[in-house]
């Protein structure tokens, strides 16, 4: 059997794709807007739907990232908020304060993530599971305080936020904010091919064998501490990565991104979308700020309790989050959609 | 005692480290200042203690991390709270909430009753739906009309904050009873009881296998006729009732809110455990998120009843005497005076704060541990604790013993939160703090450990108010004429810091069994 061309194979991804690439002129044509106006960045909806929309990309890019320590290596970590939070950080202060260029700036940040898993390495082999939780929680809360002490606050701003960023014009979301969209949603797409390819390469593999059964893969002759910590350095620099373009996005850095809430952001996030699917790190983050959103305009003051009914309705009725669900159920959806097709008579 | 000495080598060295570090601390302040530090110290530890203990018991037998329970622990200070100022509300609510619970207090006699009945395939799928759907539209008709003396969040006159005010001022608002006017009273309960038995009789079709031969427990129908006998009794003598605990003296009305708090916050806890967390037992993340969601309901609802601003629960009378022959110089003397202070080694001690808490905190200390180590159900749940399945496979009932002590956890919690309510106020993040201190202390102390529970609490108090008072003083800097203050953030970042050394030195705490 010939095997299925490209395209064939990866209809979906690549309509999404597609989609997604258009979204903003879409909007804008909804909106009475010519797609020439949206090229030319004058503001209206479709500015204000790819603002969403580089938020979702970035907590999808962040979400990813939890989605490979903790849903295949099987690492519960609570202090992944940190990850992010030092690049954010890192950048703002070294943009603000030290006025370095953005290469350099980008450059700097991934050797922190990098000296930071590194840091979390240290931490690895001696504690195993709900201890292993405990002690990145540790060092994410140490990690929060100290953005948060006074002493820090020429460079952090404390609890106001890190504020007054100048973004290099070109990609300023203020004035370039569709070219800012684009290249999110490229960063966003290669991290994804990259993270695809991790996953089904052989270190990938052990990976998943570790979260498996540990034990078992020691035995398999695999130092488990080598590939735990290759997951956590490659988690670390997306999360980074994600903090860059937090930092150059938003106007405020605000603290919370490094508390133990932001943590929780992301596990939410991929529970939603599904475990170790990847995918569904990007659905989750869709359905997550989308609803976020929605319900603190409709609702307002009390939405996070309609939030957390949700969640719990999550966990209760779609325990595999919405990629894993549809997954397991997409050969029955196909078998029902040509049981319906037939009624009408056609083969 | 030699190869005792040689196993322990790490844990007594840590010890050692710590006890000298307290010394160390002793030596720089005053004695005054540092009997005060130490018994604030033991005073956290206590509360934290009362949320730690519930919490590893829970994590050691059913492997559940509860990270609602710093919400519970909030939620029994705001019930207690509720019950000590408002009396009237609590007895208002009373009869509602029975016949609420006496329809799910039959769950398990529905099943017997429905599996003699044969139903199509397809009205077998729509029933139970039918059944929770007319049950919600009774409880959403009847609910909001059902008259309840209650506090309004939204004016400042007749807010928590004001009664807060007004009860500690010695004085109460006067509020007027509320008489059912929208709806008949005889409706108001029939509709309340059937629409509960409704949704338990849904609830119960869920799932229900067919010729499973279920025996019908006689002591639901006790449980039944207790329910509808409070619910009944409490409508009939709404008013003398509520008199009789506006007339009672502060101190026994304290004793009852604190009863009041315990209970509910058990029945909140078996409820969390045998609705929402049983079907998750197969999947322990989704626990996590369950329960995290939880917190966010939990934090949200008592945002929505309660409103958003700080207050204190009053103190009792019995720790709150003011005048002549006060601060007591001795306990002789406070017993006859009541002071709200007393003179101890030349410090002014607050009672209730300083000396009641740490010695409630004692008792329960022991009297859980007497429960652990001298009763059967300790029994099974310390054998539970070290091999669920072996248990189980005995023939006890473990799915029992999981909710008692799911109830036993979240009660403690509650028990924790009345108690710290006159001490450090209610707000409506009192929850997450003193969670995280409890945490902190478990992990130093071990997980599922209960004499490290209680360790790892105390030591997290004492380093938290060393820190603090050493904030206000100082540290001197040998050889040096600086002085170091530790700023307020460091409060926490040293426990957490604390745990992260202990952690890595002795990865399953410091009482823990290796693994």
């Amino acid at each position: 059997m010939a095997q299925p061309s490209f395209f064939v194979k990866h209809r979906a991804s690549l309509i999404a794709l597609l989609l997604l690439v258009l979204l903003p002129f879409v909007v804008g044509l909804f909106d009475g807007e010519s797609p020439l106006a949206v090229w030319k960045n004058e503001s209206g909806n479709s500015k204000f739907a790819q603002g969403l929309a580089i938020e979702i990309f970035i907590l999808a890019l962040y979400a990813l990232s939890y989605d490979l320590i903790f849903g295949i290596t099987g690492l519960l970590s609570f202090g992944h908020s940190m990850f992010f939070a030092v690049g954010a950080y890192l950048t703002g202060i070294a943009i603000k304060n030290f006025s370095l260029p953005l290469a350099a700036t980008l450059g700097l940040v991934f050797l922190a993530a990098i000296v930071q898993a590194l840091l979390f390495g240290i931490v690895l082999p001696r504690v195993k599971g709900i201890t292993f939780a405990l002690v990145t929680l540790g060092l994410g809360s140490v990690f929060h305080i100290i953005v948060m002490s006074t002493e820090l606050g020429k460079y952090t701003g404390a609890d106001v936020g890190l504020q007054g960023v100048v973004v290099p014009a070109f990609i300023s979301p203020a004035n370039e904010r569709l070219r800012f969209y684009f290249l999110a949603l490229t960063v966003l797409i290669l991290v994804y091919l990259l993270y695809q390819r991790f996953v089904t390469s052989p270190t990938g593999r052990v990976c998943v064998a570790i979260r498996e059964n540990e034990n078992r893969a020691l035995m398999l002759g695999y130092n488990t501490f080598y590939f735990k910590l290759a997951a956590l350095t490659l988690s670390s620099m997306t999360a980074a990565l994600a903090g860059f373009l937090h930092a150059l996005y938003q106007p405020i850095v605000s603290p919370n991104v490094a508390s133990m809430g932001f943590t929780v952001t992301a596990l939410l996030i991929i529970l939603i979308g599904g475990v170790s699917t990847l995918q569904g790190a990007f659905v989750g983050a869709i359905v997550y700020r989308l609803l976020d959103f929605g319900l603190r305009r409709y609702i307002g003051e009390s939405a996070s309790f309609i939030n957390g009914a949700i969640y719990v309705a999550f966990v209760l009725f779609i325990p595999f989050g919405i990629v894993g669900t549809w997954r397991m159920r997409s050969f029955q959806m196909k078998q029902g959609w040509e049981r319906f097709l037939k009624m009408f008579g056609r083969n | 005692m030699n190869s005792f000495l040689r196993k322990n080598l790490v844990l007594i060295g840590t010890l050692v480290v710590i006890a000298a570090l307290f010394a160390a601390a002793a030596q720089g302040m005053d004695k005054q200042d540092f009997v005060i530090t130490l018994l604030r110290g033991l005073a956290v530890g206590s509360i934290t203690f009362l949320v730690a203990s519930g919490f590893s018991l829970i994590f050691g037998l059913l492997d559940v991390l509860n990270l609602a329970h710093g919400t519970l622990f909030m939620i029994g200070a705001y019930i207690g709270w509720t019950v000590f100022v408002r009396p009237d509300t609590f007895v208002d609510i009373l009869t509602p909430l029975a016949l609420i619970l006496s329809g799910f207090a039959l769950a398990d006699v529905y099943p017997a009753l429905t599996t003699r009945t044969r139903l199509g395939s397809s009205m077998k799928r729509i029933l139970p739906w039918m059944l929770i759907v007319v049950s919600l539209l009774l409880f959403g008709y009847i609910l909001p009309k059902y008259p309840i003396a209650i506090w309004d969040v939204g004016t400042y006159a007749q807010s928590p904050v004001t009664f807060a005010f007004m009860t500690s001022q010695g004085t109460r608002l006067p509020v007027a009873p509320i008489a059912f006017s929208e709806i008949s009273s005889a409706l108001a309960w029939v509709g309340l009881l059937l629409a509960s038995v409704l949704a338990a009789l849904g609830l119960s079709l869920f799932g229900n296998d067919v010729g499973q031969t279920r025996s019908v427990n006689w002591k639901n129908f006790i449980v039944f006729a207790v329910l509808l006998l409070i619910a009944i009794s409490g409508s009939i003598f709404n008013d003398p009732f509520t008199n009789f605990l506006l007339g009672l003296s502060s101190n026994w009305l304290f004793v009852f809110s604190v009863l009041i708090a315990v209970l509910s916050g058990a029945g909140l806890g078996a409820l969390m455990e045998s609705a929402l967390i049983r079907p998750l037992y197969s999947r322990p993340i989704y626990q996590l998120m369950l329960t995290l969601g939880l917190s966010a309901i939990g934090i949200e609802m008592v945002r929505a009843i309660w409103g958003r601003p700080e207050f204190v629960m009053p103190k009792p009378v019995f720790f709150n005497g003011t005048g002549d022959g006060c601060p007591a110089t001795s306990f002789a003397d406070w017993w006859t005076h009541n002071c709200s202070t007393i003179l101890l080694w030349d410090g002014r001690v607050r009672v209730y704060n300083e000396i009641f808490i740490p010695l409630v905190g004692l008792f329960v200390l022991i009297s859980i541990w007497l429960l652990l180590q001298r009763t059967r159900l300790g029994m099974v749940i310390r054998a539970g604790v070290q091999d669920r399945e072996m248990v189980e496979a005995l023939g006890i009932n473990v799915r029992r013993v999981f909710t008692m002590v799911f109830a036993l956890g979240v009660g403690l919690a509650a028990l924790g939160g009345v108690l710290a309510a006159p001490s450090s106020g209610l707000s409506n993040v009192m929850g997450e703090s003193l969670f995280l201190n409890a945490l902190i202390a478990l992990a130093i102390g071990g997980l599922t450990n209960y004499p490290g529970a209680a360790l790892g609490s105390v030591l997290v108090g004492l380093i938290q108010q060393f820190i603090i008072k050493y904030g206000q003083i100082g540290i001197a800097i040998p050889f040096t004429d600086m002085v170091f203050k530790p700023s307020p953030p460091l409060v926490p970042a040293s426990t957490v810091l604390l745990m992260v050394i202990i952690l890595l030195i002795l990865p399953n705490g410091l009482l823990g069994k290796k693994e």
